[in-house]
């Protein structure tokens, strides 16, 4: 397996008042694709600025971070943004869908700053819905649908622009234990089917272990990080009562 | 292109979808808009007509209105008020020559009734030269000859206003109207000149001047109130008017440096009176439009600021999907400028019907131009443009963790 993500040596210092927080300390990481891998550890961890700065959200103060064999460390605001736009697939605990915005168009936003036709953006975005199982909901806003259709809206999302790589912020967070094995069961299908590469954040040792690879951030560094032989199997989506 | 069809569509949503709050907000864009069309269609329409109107009274016409002299004293006392006489006419038809007609009038309002009709309607008393001097033309009938003066006969000629309010439109040549207790024969209808920057020259009836001084107000005896005399051509005009001062002061015993008992007037003063009034105006209105545009401006960037404040997830989501800065600053940018524009489609309702009240109440002329139009318009999105700027560019900058993290 080629490897998709590759940090080496990454730091990250902030300032918190008078005081320098280090909140990651000499990183070094390869994860390749097709991977499904678990980012667990406490609150304060550091797994949080691990994950922003795998995101392109955030800059290592130090240290540099390949993705896709792209140097993307001390690139520019706007290449980032690129760089988010054509690599990575974002999902959140908190969905983060635009309110009184439709799931089709909540799908076609990504393809809007890549600057595709309207025609092919409706094509795309359908798919996508289609793919995650909510081809029925693509016109309903998101307070129509309920907490596990958001979230898979959100993925969806993610999806259509067909990135590499997959980041999921707690994305079980704010779900219910069967809607947040739907969810899993649908990000482990990903992986395993359509080579892209998962990278989960969570706190719950269940969710991990759905996962064939979990790392553990403490204070900073990677404390632990062992493959899982036997992963779970989360519950396929169930097709729509 | 379908990328700026979509950021517009996203727009104007964003601004439906806060109805009460635009709608606020672009009251004051609106007004300063409205200004602006105003100004233009002043510009435009309102001058050329207005100079039109002016050429209507009649061509390089000096008037002579007579005015009481500040001075006391029995010389004085014996040519206050009504000072001018008809004999004044003759001398200047006589005597000076720069002029080629002269003619006189004696105006007024009275309660004229005819068999279909009544109203308060100008009568005025006129000679033969009124017509060329200020213009009037015949259009059916003919009319009244010298004879017809000389007698005083009761005849009239009635101009369009009057005769709608007469005789609606019943042709009125042959019928008869009554002024007080005397009765007149209508001999012929006048053609429209329409307002002149005094009055609707079309409300009134016109009849010998000699019938009017014995019949309609006999106690003024040759008095008139106006002399009127048209200059050779236009550049006679300065000529025509000292010749006309000279004449008066001599008939009338004024010394060099006395305050005379009447005032020469000409068109060309007229026409700088009512220059005069449109750069009044004009700078007003300019007044109003920068005023309103700008406090209507620093609403919008205050309402962008709210905006972009609210909506600070919504950025940090854009931002995470792929949005680069100038994407969020186009977006937001975009979105003042909806506003203001919807500002400005306002404002330009306003304007027009404001012109129309105009036109209807002071007889104002003024037209919506395609011009207008285009400014008012140009003048909104610069201002979207202006004030939107710094507030799209706080949304611009913000850090996409931060604004993810907004709650």
């Amino acid at each position: 397996m080629s490897a998709l993500i590759r940090l080496h040596g990454v730091c990250k210092d902030y300032m918190s008042g008078p005081e320098v927080v280090h909140a990651l300390v000499d990183v070094e990481l390869e994860v390749g694709a097709g991977e499904l891998v678990a980012v667990v550890g406490a609150s304060g961890s550091g797994k949080s600025t691990l994950m922003n700065i795998l995101g392109c959200l955030d800059r290592p103060t130090r240290g540099r971070y390949e993705l896709a064999g792209i140097d993307v460390t001390e690139r520019s605001t706007d290449q980032r943004a690129l760089v988010r736009n054509r690599l990575i697939g974002f999902v959140f605990q908190g969905f983060n869908l635009l309110p009184r915005t439709t799931a089709l168009e909540n799908v076609e936003l990504p393809l809007v700053y890549r600057g595709v036709s309207a025609k092919e953006r409706f094509r795309r975005a359908a798919h996508a819905l289609a793919q995650v199982g909510l081809a029925d909901r693509a016109h309903h806003t998101p307070a129509q649908l309920s907490g596990g259709q958001q979230q898979r809206v959100a993925i969806a999302r993610a999806l259509v622009t067909s990135p590499p790589l997959l980041l999921a912020d707690e994305p079980t967070g704010n779900l219910d234990t069967r809607t947040s094995h739907e969810v899993l069961g649908l990000l482990q299908e990903l992986s395993e089917q359509h080579g892209i590469t998962v990278m989960i954040v969570t706190h719950e040792a269940d969710i991990a272990a759905c996962t064939r690879r979990i790392i553990t951030v403490r204070d900073g560094r990677i404390f632990r990080d062992e493959p899982n032989a036997e992963p779970r199997i989360a519950e396929p989506a169930p097709s729509r009562p | 292109m379908s990328a700026l069809v979509t950021s517009l569509r996203m727009a104007v949503r964003a601004m439906v979808r806060q109805r009460l709050r635009s709608l606020l907000t672009s009251v004051g864009i609106s007004i300063g808009v409205a200004a602006v069309v105003l100004v233009a269609a002043l510009g435009t329409g309102a001058r050329g007509e207005i100079d039109k109107q002016i050429q209507s009274l009649g061509s390089n016409v000096i008037f002579v209105f007579s005015q009481p002299a500040t001075k006391s004293g029995a010389k004085s006392r014996a040519n206050m008020g009504m000072g001018l006489t008809e004999r004044d006419a003759e001398a200047i038809r006589r005597e000076a020559t720069a002029v080629t007609a002269v003619t006189v009038y004696s105006e007024v309002s009275a309660q004229v009734m005819s068999e279909l009709g009544n109203g308060k309607i100008g009568v005025m008393g006129v000679d033969e030269s009124y017509f060329e001097v200020r213009g009037y033309e015949v259009a059916t009938g003919r009319r009244f000859n010298e004879s017809e003066a000389q007698t005083k006969a009761k005849v009239a000629l009635i101009a369009p206003t009057a005769q709608q309010k007469l005789f609606g439109n019943q042709d009125p040549v042959g019928r008869w109207v009554r002024v007080g207790k005397h009765p007149f024969r209508i001999i012929g209808t006048l053609r429209s000149k329409g307002q002149s920057p005094f009055e609707d020259q079309d409300d009134r009836i016109l009849i010998p001047i000699g019938t009017w001084r014995s019949r309609v107000v006999p106690t003024l005896g040759d008095r008139v109130q106006l002399v009127m005399a048209s200059a050779k051509s236009a550049e006679h005009s300065g000529e025509a008017e000292r010749q006309v001062k000279q004449i008066l002061m001599q008939r009338h015993q004024i010394a060099e440096g006395e305050e005379p008992d009447f005032r020469v007037g000409t068109q060309q003063e007229f026409q700088k009176m009512q220059e005069g009034i449109f750069t009044v105006l004009t700078v007003l209105l300019l007044s109003v439009a920068a005023i309103s545009l700008l406090v209507g401006g620093v609403g919008v960037m205050n309402i962008m600021l709210v905006g972009v404040t609210e909506r600070t997830r919504e950025i940090g989501i854009r931002m995470a999907i792929g949005a680069k800065p100038a994407d969020i600053q186009a977006q937001f940018l975009l979105e003042s400028i909806a506003l203001t524009l919807f500002g400005g489609f306002a404002g330009i309702g306003l304007a027009t019907g404001l012109m129309l009240a105009f036109a209807r109440e002071l007889g104002f002329p003024m037209q919506l131009s395609g011009q207008a139009v285009a400014v008012a318009l140009g003048t909104s999105a610069a201002i979207g443009l202006t004030f939107g700027f710094w507030p799209a560019r706080r949304a611009a900058h913000l850090d996409p963790i931060e604004a993810l993290r907004h709650e």
